[in-house]
């Protein structure tokens, strides 16, 4: 359920002249645990557990390849939205943020960091609360589906993923952590209780093959893969294509990526 | 129906599952008959079906199910999901001739177990052969079947990564002749034991026993999941080499 959203940050969206002071904004930003570190005014940068230079290569890597202007996107997971406000200001003509576990949460309290972010932003973004297996063709079709840090949080991933197929129309950019990552047979690693980094809230750890046999499965024809840019393979990213994907958006993969559906394409990855 | 039709529908059809459905009329199936009767011994020998109301999913052209019935289950409903429905699929069809030929009264529908809710009633026991195998998403396959058991799930499985000890399932794609007449490619999954236990108890199921595939070995497994309503006694039958392999958790 969303919480009300609070009546200063009303005021500050339907009267744009009653900006709080520096003080005032560190106070409120101090009142929330962040996962991401954003730059909210010069000096005023939320303390979150993603640096910024950490973030700053992510969306480098994750947003850089492709020209996002006037492309509808939605950000699956946005946590505080930085990788929405990215996707705004490289020129999306539409971006909506969805999240439900970590903005309805007791201690991390997601929605209103992220709703104090936008505000102070100033960025014309859409919010909405939906946990990710209840996503549906409803939410719309999206030029560009954001799924980042998401799939191994789910105890069914196969059907999220089947999920966040029927909403992409174009790309489909997914991040995750990722396990068997020596082994060319597709497979994934189920991780009881809190076992992988003391998290009760990681499930599954899928390798290569099989995030490149599970995207071709749900109907995507192209498959691009690099590994994360500061934690290399133990993190993966994919760049999965509709059949009617623009060619705009395919060409600006530069050799960093590697096309996975060829053959010899992950016995490639292996390392003797 | 006269002996040259049975025979000629049987020619005419491509077969899952060899059926004996006459003295010297064995349906030319992809799984052999020795094998399938030894799975029936294996998973069946251990219960008393007088009575019981049987689902099977994924029946195939309905071995398990027409055995059920010979065992004495009182109802028994054989669903299967691809090779009911696929375009070009044969096998529904294959079935109905299998029921009426050995005039075995069990209900057919082709069915997702994804699908399943409690809304859809409940069985006494509920099974599934070459379960994973030919499941895109097992996860929520399990979770349908439990929604539907009243005492016990049976299950046959391809298995894998069985030399690590983490809960883990490997992806596997075969051709299988169901659908369009090239046969389809279809993704399923070798979970390993750890992983098959660690699911079932969190669904609910308070015990499992385990044993080997009574003629492939390791590379298949049976699992009985026991919910905590089942009475003890169902589990008398369970002998060596069945295993008890209840998590720590579920106890
Ligand atoms: C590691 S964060 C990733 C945040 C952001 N997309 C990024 O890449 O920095 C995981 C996100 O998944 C969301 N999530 C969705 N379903 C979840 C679940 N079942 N358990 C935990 N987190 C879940 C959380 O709310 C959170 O926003």
């Amino acid at each position: 359920m969303a919480k009300p959203a609070a009546l200063w940050y009303l005021r500050a969206m339907t009267l744009p002249d009653a900006r709080i002071s520096d003080a005032e904004l560190l106070t409120r930003m101090q009142s929330f645990h962040w996962w991401h570190s954003i730059a909210l005014r010069p000096g005023l940068t939320t303390l979150g557990g993603k640096s910024m230079e950490i973030l700053a290569q992510e969306e480098d890597a994750f947003l850089a390849p492709f020209d996002l202007t006037g492309r509808s996107v939605v950000d699956v997971g946005a946590w505080n939205g930085a990788f929405s406000f990215a996707a705004k200001r490289r020129g999306a003509a539409r971006v909506l943020a969805t999240d439900s576990y970590t903005w309805n949460h007791p201690v991390w309290r997601g929605r209103e960091a992220f709703e104090l972010a936008r505000a102070e932003l100033g960025l014309d973004i859409e919010a909405k609360m939906i946990d990710p297996p209840d996503i549906t063709e409803k939410l719309g079709l999206f030029d560009v589906v954001l799924f980042l840090g998401v799939f191994y949080h789910l105890y069914d991933p196969l059907d999220v993923l089947a999920r966040m197929r029927r909403i992409t129309r174009q790309l489909l950019l997914v991040e995750t952590h990722q396990d068997l990552t020596n082994d060319a047979r597709p497979g994934m690693v189920f991780y009881p209780s809190d076992i992988l980094n003391q998290d009760a809230t990681n499930w599954w750890g899928p390798n290569p093959a099989l995030m490149l046999s599970l995207l071709l499965q749900l109907g995507f024809t192209r498959v691009f893969y690099r590994d994360h840019p500061t934690l290399g393979r133990a993190r993966g990213v994919y760049a999965a294509f509709t059949p009617e994907v623009e060619d705009s958006l395919v060409r600006g993969f530069d050799s960093n990526w590697l096309d996975l559906d060829v053959p010899g394409a992950i016995e490639g990855l292996l390392t003797p | 129906m006269s002996e040259a039709e049975l025979r000629t529908a049987v020619a005419g059809h491509r077969w899952l599952q060899s059926l004996r459905l006459r003295p010297d009329l064995v349906t030319p199936g992809l799984k052999p008959e020795a094998q399938l009767k030894a799975e029936e011994a294996a998973l069946f020998d251990t219960l008393n079906l007088k009575g019981a109301h049987l689902l099977e999913i994924g029946a195939g052209n309905g071995a398990f199910s027409f055995a059920a019935l010979r065992r004495g289950a009182a109802r028994v409903l054989a669903t299967d999901h691809l090779a009911w429905t696929l375009p070009g699929s044969d096998a529904l069809s294959a079935t109905q001739w299998a029921a009426h030929a050995l005039g075995a009264g069990i209900e057919m529908s082709p069915l997702d177990p994804r699908e399943l809710t409690p809304r859809f009633g409940s069985f006494h026991v509920v099974m599934a052969t070459a379960c994973f195998d030919q499941l895109f998403n097992p996860i929520q396959a399990l979770r349908g079947m439990r929604s539907v058991t009243e005492r016990v799930l049976l299950i046959e499985t391809l298995q894998d990564g069985l030399a690590d000890a983490r809960p883990l399932m490997m992806g596997h794609g075969q051709v299988l002749p169901i659908g369009g007449p090239e046969g389809s490619w279809v993704f399923g999954w070798g979970p390993n034991l750890p992983l098959m236990t660690q699911l079932l108890t969190d669904l609910g199921f308070s015990r499992v026993l385990y044993r080997h595939h009574p003629t492939l070995g390791a590379a298949r497994g049976l699992y009985a999941a026991f919910l905590p309503e089942a009475p003890d006694g169902l589990l008398e039958g369970f002998h060596t080499p069945w295993i008890n392999v209840t998590s720590p958790q579920a106890a």
